[in-house]
């Protein structure tokens, strides 16, 4: 098979896995016990008459037989309508656009610290395998992946902000002060430190200890003894045959990873204020915003769905020995 | 072999050296014992547990006790984690949390389990639809952000309760492992001990119950032991965010309940922050000590 054909074909496989989170996200909240009328006016204390109740629902099509709700709401998903705000009425289109921009941002920035950082320490580590500065590592990683997001965020927000007073501890810019261009900037990217290293601290854990495993996997291949044996220097070995291979699958991973940072997003946003996409998910869930939060959920499903198709096509790209299947 | 950590451990040898102990539990021992980072987790696993099941005895107090004029005071002799805003012992209170939490974590792996096997086996064993629309389903729930989707499904329910909470998890938790069970079985099948007891007339779920599921047991218990604190997390991250139920006593209450007072009385996130940490760091290098100890693969 192909390139050509493979990307085809994993393309083509994009439409049951679509539809299926479609049914899935629209059961999970179809599932529920007590329908959406029912929640949705079960926080103002006013008693709502009949016919209001029926009017919001015939407004909404929630009359109509489950699986009729389920096509419109996917025919309408198809043509780009996401719904609108049961509070705001705005479009949930508009809103998302508002705040996707920022949840990238952190995205991004985390990601290249990470990965690059995931990367030195664990070829370092699997380099000086048995060595102080691997068990270090090792370790680290461990904390890393141990200590939640949410803690250890709120415990840098307290010493770095409260107690220092070094880092602003919430929002994108500081309020009511006028900089320059450059001072502007520099505002910002204050306010992006603590938010990125919560980010990066629990996702650097996962990634290392793949670089690792997978250097120290490689390394041990009788390949790398040939360069050796060979006379090349040791640095060229370990960069250029060694470093090469055992990136592959983190190269995989990275697509998937889409998925790990939004969901650490959620958190992050909701510590710092940060208005992005995590902190809309949760506002919405808390309101019981449910039009938005089913096309928020949508699209980021959509989002992590071409991550995972991006990372396998780049994976047989820069892996020839691929089976495409 | 080599654990996580880098520290070596001798493959085999050593329980092979006196056959007539080497049963399988008593090897995976001999390795485990090796390992002290492992160790350390083990006791970190068995302190928590002891604490969750004596916390009316260990508890000076009860966490609900408010105690009028004594509210956020810092660490002291009688409140050794301080006192949070409503004037409740912080330490009760963490105390009384780790009954929540590890009754989420056991509860929610419990379920999984046998969700996650029964499908797994079945996939795995008789292949065919059941097996391609489980195999669409993992990858549907691994690609979604598990947050994004336990805020969307427990949102979902009028009322919070950790009981919901623990289901919702579970539900959409086991798939992954019903994948490493499908994957298991899918080679054991052909195996030569299997064509054995069907050429003796072994039913199928006899087959599947008495002579393949005892193979996949050291995967199952490692992968059990590394979910246990990832429903711990994502119990207190859930409720941190305001999803929680408000009246069980769990970590991520108090811990968000501290943000609004963090400048003026850290103890009441810290504490309990710490516990959870502790709590999941002593499973995850336990877990990492049996993965090596029992040498299992933990990815498909």
């Amino acid at each position: 098979m192909t390139l050509r054909t493979y990307i085809v074909r994993r393309l083509l496989l994009l439409i049951p896995t679509f539809f299926l989170i479609t049914i899935i996200i629209f059961t999970l909240i179809r599932l529920a016990p007590g329908d959406p009328i029912t929640i949705m006016f079960a926080s103002s204390r006013k008693s709502v008459s009949p016919e209001i109740i029926d009017m919001v629902k015939k407004e909404l099509g929630l009359d109509q037989p489950i699986p009729i709700q389920y096509l419109i709401w996917v025919s309408k998903l198809l043509r780009g309508d996401l719904g609108y705000s049961y509070v705001s009425n705005q479009p949930t289109v508009e809103m998302i656009g508002l705040r996707i921009g920022r949840t990238v941002e952190l995205m991004l920035l985390a990601e290249v610290f990470s990965v690059t950082l995931a990367i030195v320490m664990g070829v370092i580590s699997a380099v000086k395998h048995h060595s102080q500065i691997d068990a270090a590592c090792s370790f680290g990683a461990l904390i890393g992946y141990s200590v939640p997001s949410f803690w250890i965020g709120l415990m840098l927000l307290l010493v770095f902000s409260l107690w220092l007073g070094w880092l602003p501890s919430f929002g994108v810019q500081t309020r009511g002060v006028t900089f320059s261009l450059l001072g502007l900037w520099f505002d910002h990217l204050k306010h992006l430190i603590l938010p990125v290293s919560v980010l990066v601290i629990g996702y650097i854990a996962y990634l290392f200890r793949m670089v690792r495993s997978s250097m120290l996997e490689v390394l041990r291949q009788d390949y790398i003894m040939t360069a050796r044996a060979k006379g090349l220097k040791e640095r060229i070995v370990i960069y250029k045959h060694a470093l090469r291979n055992a990136l592959l699958p983190v190269v995989t991973y990275e697509g998937y990873s889409l998925g790990f940072l939004l969901g650490g997003a959620a958190i992050v946003e909701s510590i710092f204020s940060w208005p992005g996409l995590g902190k809309f998910e949760v506002d919405l869930a808390l309101r019981r915003d449910y039009p938005p939060l089913m096309g928020l959920n949508m699209v980021i499903a959509v989002m992590v769905l071409l991550g995972n198709l991006c990372a396998d096509i780049a994976y047989a790209i820069v892996d020839p020995r691929i089976r495409y299947d | 072999m080599v654990n996580s950590l880098g520290v070596e451990l001798k493959e085999g040898t050593e329980g092979f050296s006196e056959p007539s102990k080497a049963g399988r539990l008593y090897i995976t021992w001999r390795k485990l014992k090796k390992s002290r980072l492992a160790l350390v987790g083990g006791v970190i696993v068995v302190l928590s547990v002891a604490i969750a099941v004596l916390a009316p005895i260990i508890a000076p107090y009860d966490p609900r006790q408010m105690f009028y004029g004594e509210e956020m005071l810092p660490p002291s002799r009688k409140f050794w984690f301080g006192t949070d805003g409503g004037g409740r012992d912080v330490f009760s209170w963490v105390v009384w949390g780790a009954r929540v939490s590890l009754y989420v974590g056991f509860a929610a792996t419990l379920i999984e389990l046998l969700i996650g096997c029964g499908i797994g086996m079945i996939a795995g064993y008789f292949g065919g639809i059941i097996d391609e629309i489980l195999m669409r389903l993992t990858d549907v729930i691994n690609t979604l952000p598990t947050l994004m989707l336990l805020i969307l499904a427990v949102s979902m329910f009028q009322t919070r309760s950790i009981h919901i909470t623990t289901l919702v998890m579970a539900f959409l938790g086991w798939p992954f492992l019903a994948r490493v069970v499908r994957s298991e079985f899918l080679s054991l099948r052909e195996s030569t001990f299997v064509e054995a007891a069907r050429s003796m007339g072994a039913t199928n779920w006899r087959i599947i119950l008495y002579h393949i599921l005892p193979n996949t047991f050291s995967t199952i218990i490692v992968l059990a032991t590394i979910d246990i604190p990832s429903y711990i997390f994502w119990e207190s991250a859930l409720t941190f965010l305001g999803f929680g139920d408000p009246l069980s006593p769990s970590w991520g209450i108090l811990i968000d309940r501290g943000t609004s007072y963090l400048k003026i009385a850290w103890w009441i996130s810290a504490f309990p922050g710490l516990a959870l940490f502790l709590t999941s760091l002593g499973f995850n290098l336990f877990g990492d000590g049996l993965r090596d100890a029992l040498d299992v693969k933990t990815s498909v």
